[in-house]
């Protein structure tokens, strides 16, 4: 089939009356959990997950992925008007869209995040349908110990690229690894950690895991601090950017797709980061570096970009090699085994529809964020103007209802308060959940990959370093896990000449 | 000068972890390096954690000795606040079975926003069933959810 009919037979799926209507919600609500601090696109796809399961998989899949990007475009909204990114990966716009905003040009930050959002948006699904059908093809000579390697090297690039001292991102690492042992040894058949809960058969659930690190533990946080909020009150007006407007934007737009789009795509990479070097670089092309900070439309239209592009990015990984770039495509691999999917090489052969129905109902869902977020700027302030403390109960509700209906558990409901309390102290001692969640998803398919690769080398773990592919990602592990002690060496290499000479 | 700073701390409780479920991964069998066991994975998790948080407690050491002392978590916020929602978290799961969904839920709203931050009581009682009347209305009736009932049958 090539590119063209696998584009059409996409659109015929996401255009079909049900698709569109999930994309319309998946994306609305998407923008919603953007704009509101506290709740991040990872909480809110666990979240809504379980609302999902009486829909088809498709349907649930363009969902569940419009609430992805669509988080991305509703973030902008509060790092621009009140100072407090709606969730990570709008960090970076803050510091000059809120300038903006108190310049009184609130208008044209929030209309260049947006279409540069869309722009990036959807460059970003074009360079994920032209990259994903050839990847998987190569995907396919994939052998155990490749993906071991892919696995490891995914982990250890999220490791390297968390804030704080790596050993920390390490540990969480290899907790979330002992985490995805709890339960059947699939390979064996026997239990293991379950201390005879037999809810605990088939692992700790993701979604808990999710909803209690990502959504109980941020309201914990807040619950604790000021629940005032103040917005800053302006007339929004001039939302379409001028011509000069667009002139100072456009290259920090292509520099931000581009920036966000492979960032994306590396496992471990994704929209924070991505939004961070964009504006890095930005400062560092600029004529005028020493502005940034101040205001600068550059400021806002590079990470917009950037963040949304990796969104389409961080797809490829996930629907080639059945491996999530990050946490939130963790959370999206879960879901799309409970709705007994198989994300991999395999998916573009066997469920050609879904693939590319998921795929195309990103075009339509940029376009509809674009066609929501500029006439619905003002609802979404005043969803930001209802008071946290009658807004917190609400997503604790929505976390209880969520764990509860995944299996109708308790045990669910109890093991999210307990990652609640677990996630809140991690924030408090400055651990990051990202690196855990991962190793948690790929836990599993690691332990799979590691003893089939043994099996197949009959217990020789040279296997790893002997076959190119495997080798290569190896070694690029290797790297990531010995760069932090170049500087140390250097140190040590300075001091050392100057010990010889005082002897 | 304070005695640990926060790294050693954290570090200290990760490495009793660690070796904790080095130890506990034995008993369900190692296995051979060609046919590796149902403890291997586990193991090798164990002694990661416990070798991660070793370094994390040497160059947590190494911090204190340059100064970085112990920061007070709780230092400036109001943690009172944080356990309430914890305790009201753990007694809705204790509740949950017995009392049904929707009273449950009404109680466990109303309590929020009354001990949170206080709320006035016609927003608490509002808010109460409210939430507790539309959470049942989409997810039970709408999404089909089944949610848990009490001996009043809702």
């Amino acid at each position: 089939m090539d590119f063209f009919q696998s584009m059409v037979m996409g659109f015929q799926v996401a255009l079909q009356p049900g698709n569109l209507f999930f994309c319309f919600i998946g994306v609305l609500i998407g923008t919603l959990v953007g704009v509101l601090p506290g709740l991040g696109p990872v909480a809110a796809i666990s979240l809504l997950l379980p609302t999902t399961f009486h829909v088809t998989p498709v349907s649930a899949i363009i969902m569940l992925a419009g609430i992805y990007y669509g988080a991305m475009y509703g973030g902008s909204t509060t790092s621009i008007l009140v100072n407090i990114p709606g969730e990570a990966a709008s960090v970076v716009t803050c510091l000059d869209g809120y300038k903006m905003a108190r310049q009184g040009r609130a208008g044209p930050a929030l209309g260049i995040a947006a279409f540069a959002s869309f722009i990036a948006g959807t460059i970003g699904v074009i360079g994920l349908m032209l990259i994903a059908p050839p990847l998987a093809e190569m995907a396919l000579k994939f052998g155990p110990p490749e993906y071991f390697s892919l696995m490891i090297m995914g982990l250890t690039i999220l490791t390297f690229l968390a804030s704080g001292p790596m050993w920390k991102a390490l540990l969480m690492a290899a907790f979330g690894l002992f985490l995805g042992c709890v339960g059947m040894d699939t390979l064996m058949g026997a239990t293991r950690f379950t201390f005879d809960i037999i809810e605990l058969t088939d692992g700790i659930g993701l979604v808990p895991v999710v909803m209690g690190l990502f959504g109980i533990s941020e309201v914990l946080l807040n619950v604790e601090q000021s629940m005032e909020r103040s917005i800053f009150e302006t007339k929004i007006r001039n939302l379409l950017p001028t011509v000069k407007d667009w002139a100072d934007s456009t290259w920090a737009i292509l520099r931000g797709t581009i920036i966000g789009f492979f960032l994306g795509v590396l496992p471990g990479g994704g929209a924070v980061i991505s939004s961070f070097v964009s504006y890095a670089v930005e400062k560092k092309v600029s004529k005028h570096p020493e502005k940034f900070g101040t205001g600068v439309i550059q400021g806002v239209a590079g990470p917009e970009s950037a963040n949304n592009a990796a969104t389409g990015g961080a797809f490829i990984p996930l629907l080639t090699l059945g491996i999530p770039a990050n946490s939130v495509m963790a959370v999206l691999l879960g879901a799309m085994m409970i709705h007994g999917m198989q994300p991999g090489p395999m998916l573009v052969k066997e469920q050609p529809g879904l693939f590319w129905g998921a795929i195309t109902s990103m075009y339509l869902g940029n376009v509809m964020l674009l066609i929501l977020n500029l006439p619905l700027i003002g609802l979404w302030v005043k969803i930001l103007k209802v008071p946290y403390p009658i807004l917190f109960p609400l997503i604790l509700l929505f976390c209880l209802i969520g764990a509860y209906s995944l299996n109708n558990s308790i045990v669910e409901v109890l093991i999210m308060v307990i990652f609640g309390l677990i996630g809140y102290l991690f924030k408090k001692f400055e651990y990051e959940a990202a690196p855990l969640i991962l190793a948690l998803v790929l836990g599993p398919m690691l332990e799979t990959a590691l003893r089939r690769s043994l099996l197949l080398s009959a217990g020789d773990p040279m296997i790893f370093l002997t076959r190119p592919i495997s080798a290569v990602l190896m070694l690029i592990s290797f790297f990531l896990l010995a760069y932090p002690l170049v500087p140390w060496l250097r140190k040590k290499r300075a001091i050392l000449p100057e010990g010889e000479t005082e002897d | 000068m304070p005695r640990i700073n926060k790294d050693q701390a954290s570090a200290a409780v990760w490495f009793v972890a660690g070796l904790t479920i080095t130890v506990a991964s034995v008993p369900y069998g190692l296995g051979t390096l060609d046919s590796p066991g149902t403890g291997f994975l586990p193991f090798l998790s164990g002694m990661a954690i416990t070798l991660f948080s070793f370094i994390g407690l040497v160059h947590a050491t190494l911090q204190r000795r340059m100064g970085v002392g112990w920061n007070p978590v709780m230092r400036g916020l109001i943690w009172k606040k944080s356990l309430i929602v914890l305790l009201a978290l753990l007694v809705y799961v204790l509740l949950l079975k017995p009392l049904g969904f929707s009273l449950c839920t009404a109680l466990f709203i109303g309590f929020l926003l009354r001990a949170v931050q206080p709320q006035r009581w016609p927003v608490v009682m509002a808010g109460a069933l409210g939430a507790a009347a539309g959470a049942y209305g989409i997810f039970e009736v709408w999404l089909k959810a089944q949610l848990p009932r009490g001996p009043w049958g809702f």
